[in-house]
């Protein structure tokens, strides 16, 4: 044997326990996931999961919900955490270093915990209600068991993630270039949208598709705080399959989540692929 | 040098994770097959022991197995414990093809199961009938229950659902359940049930409502036929859901309520009588809470232990039913797991009758079969969703 195909040898052998833990894990569930929602319960084929999926009344709203939540918590997520990247970025002092050590603890708090934090916070009795209270006020509105609670835990475990990222990247914004811009009399505005987010927009991309991702799938938040009806697909998924034991539906509806998902990933791929060429 | 360094390095990687899974696939292939006569030595009888359920059984058959074998050194039990929905059906499942196969009873020799695999078993023949002459204390036992299963089955313990309440709220509880419905009509927020799908204590509530419309025989029929017949229940818990918490909230699994029951945002829900017991005496719930049961009752239910027909260790197994159903084994059931006792409460100690005298009143057995999921998913779409 040549020194050379020694080492492909050896390269195939690294490559392949990875190769197979992706194959008996994802590829081949994914496969059977997808067979198994197009069959009836006869064992034949047919599309009757699908049409229930897309026209019976509660699923729709399931599904419309899902969406909503999701692009609601994107935007707001996103804002958010450009603003707060922004700002440490471009400022400093007491309260700047003081953020930076502390954005980052939600992602250390399982989300079972953090879930029942967040009842605590806000719930009907919850520490907010009682400390406005004591200023005289007692109209906090329904935020847990409803979609605004499940808007805020979507952001608690979302902001700190995207921040992280969108702060490495505006790191990588040389001073030179913001300041020359500023010599040239660029306002801040045109600073923001000339400069700041075409240098990093590519990494926002990224924090969009990971927060999509994460939130379209999510179970635990929207299980504990989440309103009973409308469910969100995960939660919905969660109940066809383990309390109705309808296998093939709870596999058309995972099917469904995974096109979304796919739908993210293409959009992220392209622009990708578009970028580098460009380059 | 490096490379062959390298080489030397990646081998002893690659050994050791061989290493790793071939320990990790010795273990777990011994766990669950080599129950049975093989390694019983020195004189002792070993029989298998496979139960079901959450971590509080296992618990419970951890305390009470070292107290039997003390009593009975040339028996040893091996517990098998299957998570609580992890595979029930698939111990059923081997014993009947143990049977085919002409394999006595597939090693093994008593089993812990509710209702549903009772019946299935008795279908399939695999149980074996107990007696009072070998299991004296079998008398202790109510003799309408074991009859009502041909003495193939032992209702060991039971638990049920009660209406556990805010004493310092509520000063009169309601005793039935149209009494029931009218304090949530007139207490508007203060009452509670969790999402069906999610926990018992909801489903009882659900359950109930609905053929609280029927004739008493529908509580046994699962034939879809029956499903037309739902409408007036149904109509009734749309009608009271505006009243819930929240004006509609249900919260999910029994502890859900449990918590708000706990933190004052209701005062009254339905709930397992053992959840609310165990939760008393950790102080988890205020002492103000109390347990009724209504007429008619919520639903609840014995679990049962059956000896497989074909088993091969029966003195030993009978020995131990003996023992499990003596008053010092059910008082360790009570105590523990906050069960109501398999034998009569007249067979009990008084102390126990008193702290149990609220809900020892008892509870209705429902056995819908797969008509119980419908109930949920038409829930889920009648109430949960308007």
């Amino acid at each position: 044997m040549t020194k050379k195909t020694k080492q492909s040898l050896l390269g195939l052998l690294l490559v392949l326990p990875s190769f197979l833990v992706l194959t008996f894990v994802v590829i081949v569930p994914i496969v059977l996931a997808i067979n198994e929602s197009f069959r009836n319960e006869a064992g034949q084929y047919s599309l009757e999961h699908y049409i229930y999926l897309f026209t019976d009344k509660v699923s729709v709203g399931n599904i419309i919900f899902t969406i909503k939540i999701t692009l609601i918590s994107v935007v707001l997520s996103l804002l958010i955490s450009y603003i707060m990247a922004v700002y440490l970025r471009f400022s400093s002092g007491v309260i700047v270093k003081w953020i930076q050590k502390l954005y980052m603890i939600p992602m250390f708090i399982p989300s079972v915990i953090a879930s029942y934090g967040i009842i605590n916070m806000y719930g009907n009795h919850g520490w907010l209600s009682r400390i406005l209270l004591l200023f005289g006020s007692e109209a906090l509105p329904k935020i847990i068991f409803d979609y605004k609670g499940l808007i805020l835990a979507n952001l608690w475990f979302n902001i700190p993630f995207t921040t992280m990222l969108l702060s490495s990247a505006l790191a990588g914004i040389p001073n030179a270039v913001i300041e020359s811009a500023k010599d040239v009399g660029a306002s801040r505005v045109q600073l923001f949208l000339k400069f700041i987010v075409p240098l990093s927009y590519r990494t926002m991309l990224v924090a969009v598709t990971f927060i999509f991702m994460g939130i379209i799938g999510g179970f635990t938040a929207p299980y504990l705080i989440g309103p009973n009806s409308p469910q969100v697909l995960g939660v919905a998924m969660q109940q066809i399959f383990s309390v109705y034991q309808e296998t093939q539906l709870a596999s058309a509806n995972a099917v469904f989540m995974f096109v979304l998902c796919s739908l993210m990933g293409y959009f992220y791929i392209r622009t990708m692929i578009k970028d580098d060429k460009s380059h | 040098m490096s490379s062959s360094r390298n080489k030397k390095r990646l081998s002893v990687a690659l050994a050791s994770v061989l290493a790793l899974s071939a320990l990790a696939g010795c273990s777990s292939a011994s766990q669950p097959t080599s129950g049975g006569a093989g390694t019983a030595g020195a004189g002792k009888d070993e029989f298998s022991f496979y139960f079901t359920g959450s971590l509080n059984v296992k618990e419970l058959w951890e305390t009470l197995v070292p107290t039997f074998e003390k009593q009975n050194p040339s028996i040893k039990v091996k517990l098998v414990h299957i998570e609580s929905g992890a595979g029930g059906q698939s111990t059923l499942d081997r014993l009947i093809a143990a049977k085919q196969a002409g394999q006595k009873s597939g090693n093994i020799d008593l089993y812990e199961a509710g209702l549903s695999d009772v019946t299935k078993g008795i279908k399939e023949d695999l149980w074996g009938a107990v007696e009072t002459q070998k299991i004296p204390n079998l008398a202790k036992v109510d003799d309408g229950f074991l009859k009502d299963l041909k003495n193939m089955a032992i209702p060991y313990r039971a638990s049920a659902v009660i209406l556990a309440y805010n004493s310092a709220k509520v000063k009169t509880p309601p005793k039935t359940a149209n009494e029931l419905y009218d304090w949530i009509r007139n207490n508007p927020g203060r009452f509670a049930y969790n999402d069906p799908s999610t926990g018992g204590a909801g489903d009882s509530f659900v359950q109930t409502a609905i053929y609280n419309f029927l004739p008493p025989e529908a509580m046994r029929n699962s034939d879809p036929g029956m499903m037309s017949q739902w409408d007036k229940g149904f109509a009734l818990l749309k009608e009271l859901k505006p009243f819930m918490y929240q004006k509609g909230v249900f919260p999910k699994k029994n502890q859900g309520t449990l918590d708000l029951l706990a933190n004052g945002e209701v005062d009254m829900i339905p709930a397992w009588s053992d959840m609310t017991l165990e939760q008393l005496n950790k102080k988890l719930l205020p002492d103000t809470v109390k347990m009724t049961q209504i007429d008619p009752a919520f639903t609840g239910g014995p679990t049962y232990l059956m000896v497989p027909k074909l088993t091969e260790h029966a003195d030993s197994v009978n020995k131990f039913l003996d023992f499990v159903l003596s008053p010092e084994a059910q008082t360790v059931i009570v105590k523990k797991m906050f069960g109501y006792p398999g034998i009569k409460w007249s067979e009990m100690p008084q102390e126990l009758r008193d702290q149990f005298k609220d809900v020892a009143g008892g509870y209705r057995q429902f056995n819908l079969g797969d008509l119980g999921k419908e109930i949920q998913k038409r829930w889920q779409r009648e109430v949960a969703g308007e």
